[in-house]
């Protein structure tokens, strides 16, 4: 018999631990009832990829959230199974574990409850979770490992989209040059001076968190360019011309470690936001065409940018904030006079200073997290079938 | 009555907004909601400021000048929700804090002795005019105002929700 499913070693037990830098600090989100175990991880990495959670067996989440893009997929918006077009551009998804409110518009407030949404709904994967639930448990496969993850055989709704919330929170992106940055150049050196009993623990931690890179290559990588450093001022700076301080002012809304603050915001895309936002849940005025500040780590393998993927390059959307600022009435207060120019309306930055800013958001780019066997599509490396 | 609707229809199709429904908007008047650990959860509107004495604080925003603050203290506010101030803040309350919430998502703490005026002198305020006006757009119609607080960062603009909880 073509069974696929034999070998109960290879589904990993235990607790799932996540790691993460420090500095990323400890504000996680879990559901109580929902603890990351490393058998629910796996399981859930293999419903990420499945198909069969979708009405033709076409789409999985997957499809939409590719790893080599940082978990976007490069489309304006996305086609769903009824070949309609979502109304807006799919989100990256990394660093999760940190999101309490979900979606361009927040309206959720945990990925248990996210998972559902794009799974149901008839213009992306047109699918009751029972019917999922139910073609899962005519499998062979399924069965075996939810009772390894839960305990019984019995394929759930709820127990697919607890195991999807547990893989997503493992998404970390925490291995970019500007983490080599923030972990800082001397903190690395300086553990060649300390004692040698402790140096060795020492050098093999920050080994570990790098994925097995020798010390001298990260010290090598850690130094940021020239042009990088004068981006990374820009991008943290507030533009003074009184006091002729040059400026972009990102970090108000783009700042900390995690490039990721959970605001809502209007950035001025339009005088009149053909999509209200976050207005549409809450009724007010003020919150017209205000969206989730999305976090710009990656941002370089994450194109089109925006809500509704209207800029196809990191150059039009400095262009934007720099050039091309519209002055609506729920414009957010840290974009309300921000320039670099007296009386200006947008930033106004020179072409060089155009050019930092691109070399700093370009150090944001992880390139171990898109090539992380722990993410990929294992059905494809896959030797048993799934029938 | 209409508000009530609205935001009764939001809580059903929360999870299924369409940008389509975009032109067809109502508007909510703003307000604060306070929730948590209180006795009485309530959403605090413009009219309802009337009914508290009113307090002024000057202090310096972000242009370096001197205003002049009017609304609210929190602490009376937070009273008439039934938050356990006064007399009855001690005992395990001195581990509750406000958490207070902006329209953008921001949010800061106080810790309930903060606010308390049997604690200390310092108002801590719910503004809803700056000199004499409404307060302007971007930060209003609610904006925390913090008695001789160097930094601003806690003078959280555009207030939405105020939530009491115990420090866990
Ligand atoms: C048809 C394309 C498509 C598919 C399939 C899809 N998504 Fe999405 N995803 C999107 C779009 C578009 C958004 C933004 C939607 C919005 O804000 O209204 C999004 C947003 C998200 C977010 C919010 C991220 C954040 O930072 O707020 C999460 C999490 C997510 N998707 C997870 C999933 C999961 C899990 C699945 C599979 C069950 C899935 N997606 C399937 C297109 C898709
Ligand atoms: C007032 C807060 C604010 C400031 C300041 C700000 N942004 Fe944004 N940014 C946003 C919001 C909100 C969005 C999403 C807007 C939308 O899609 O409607 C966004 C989107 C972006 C995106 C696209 C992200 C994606 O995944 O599609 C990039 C890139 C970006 N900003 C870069 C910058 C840079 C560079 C600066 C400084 C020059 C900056 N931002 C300043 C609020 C801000």
């Amino acid at each position: 018999m073509l069974s696929s499913w034999t070998d109960d070693d290879e589904v990993p037990k235990g607790e799932y631990k996540f790691v993460y830098p420090a500095y990323f600090g400890n504000r996680i989100q879990q559901a109580e009832d929902n603890p990351a175990t490393n058998a629910g991880v796996y399981l859930g990495r293999r419903l990420f990829y499945e198909a069969r959670l979708s009405a033709n067996n076409s789409l999985s989440c997957g499809s939409c959230h590719m790893q080599e893009k940082a978990f976007t997929d490069g489309q304006k918006l996305s086609r769903g199974v009824d070949g309609t077009f979502s109304d807006r551009n799919a989100m990256a998804l990394v660093n999760l574990l940190w999101a309490r409110k979900l979606f361009w518009d927040g309206r959720s407030a945990s990925l248990e409850g996210q998972a559902s949404v794009p799974m149901i709904n008839p213009h992306e994967m047109g699918q009751s979770l029972s019917a999922s639930a139910k073609k899962l448990q005519e499998t062979s496969y399924y069965p075996q490992l939810f009772k390894q993850v839960y305990g019984d055989e019995q394929v759930t709704g709820k127990r697919i989209v607890m195991a999807l919330a547990q893989f997503e929170r493992t998404l970390i992106s925490a291995n970019s040059r500007y983490d080599r940055y923030l972990e800082s150049v001397e903190n690395v050196e300086n553990v060649k001076n300390i004692e040698n009993s402790k140096r060795i623990d020492k050098i093999k931690s920050i080994e570990r968190v790098n994925n097995g890179d020798n010390v001298d290559k990260i010290i090598k990588n850690a130094n940021l360019s020239a042009e990088e450093m004068r981006g990374m001022l820009l991008f943290n700076t507030a533009p003074d011309p009184e006091k002729g301080i040059r400026g972009a002012n990102c970090a108000h809304c783009h700042g900390g470690p995690k490039n990721y603050l959970e605001l809502f915001h209007n950035n001025g895309l339009d005088l009149r936001s053909k999509d209200a936002g976050i207005a549409l849940l809450t009724g007010q005025k003020t919150d017209h065409g205000r969206f989730k500040v999305p976090t710009l780590r990656n941002i370089e393998l994450t194109a089109p940018y925006m809500h509704d993927g209207r800029f196809n390059t990191l150059e039009e959307v400095i262009e934007h904030y720099s050039e091309h600022m519209e002055q609506p009435e729920s414009l957010s207060a840290f974009l309300q006079h921000e320039s670099n120019i007296k009386g200006g309306t947008s930033l106004k930055l020179r072409s060089n200073e155009k050019k930092e800013l691109i070399a700093f958001l370009k150090t944001l780019t992880d390139s171990t997290f898109i090539a992380d066997p722990r993410f990929s599509n294992p059905f494809l490396t896959a030797k048993t079938s799934t029938k | 009555m209409r508000k009530y609707l609205f935001i009764a229809l939001i809580g059903l199709f929360q999870m299924a907004v369409s940008p389509d429904a975009a032109s067809a908007q109502a508007l909510t008047e703003p307000g604060v909601k306070i929730t948590g650990e209180v006795t009485a959860a309530q959403t605090i509107h413009a009219a309802d400021l009337k009914q508290f004495k009113q307090v002024t604080v000057i202090r310096k925003d972000r242009d370096g000048k001197d205003h002049t603050y009017s609304g609210v203290k929190l602490f009376d506010l937070l009273l008439k929700a039934g938050v356990t101030l006064g007399k009855d803040l001690r005992g395990e309350n001195l581990t509750k804090f406000a958490l207070i919430e902006a329209s953008d998502g921001y949010q800061v703490i106080f810790t309930l002795a903060e606010l308390d005026s049997e604690f200390t002198d310092r108002a801590i305020i719910l503004a809803d005019r700056v000199d004499n006006q409404l307060l302007p757009v971007a930060d209003g119609p609610f904006r925390i105002i913090v008695q001789d607080e160097k930094k601003p960062a806690r003078c959280i603009k555009q207030v939405t929700a105020i939530k009491i909880a115990f420090a866990k």
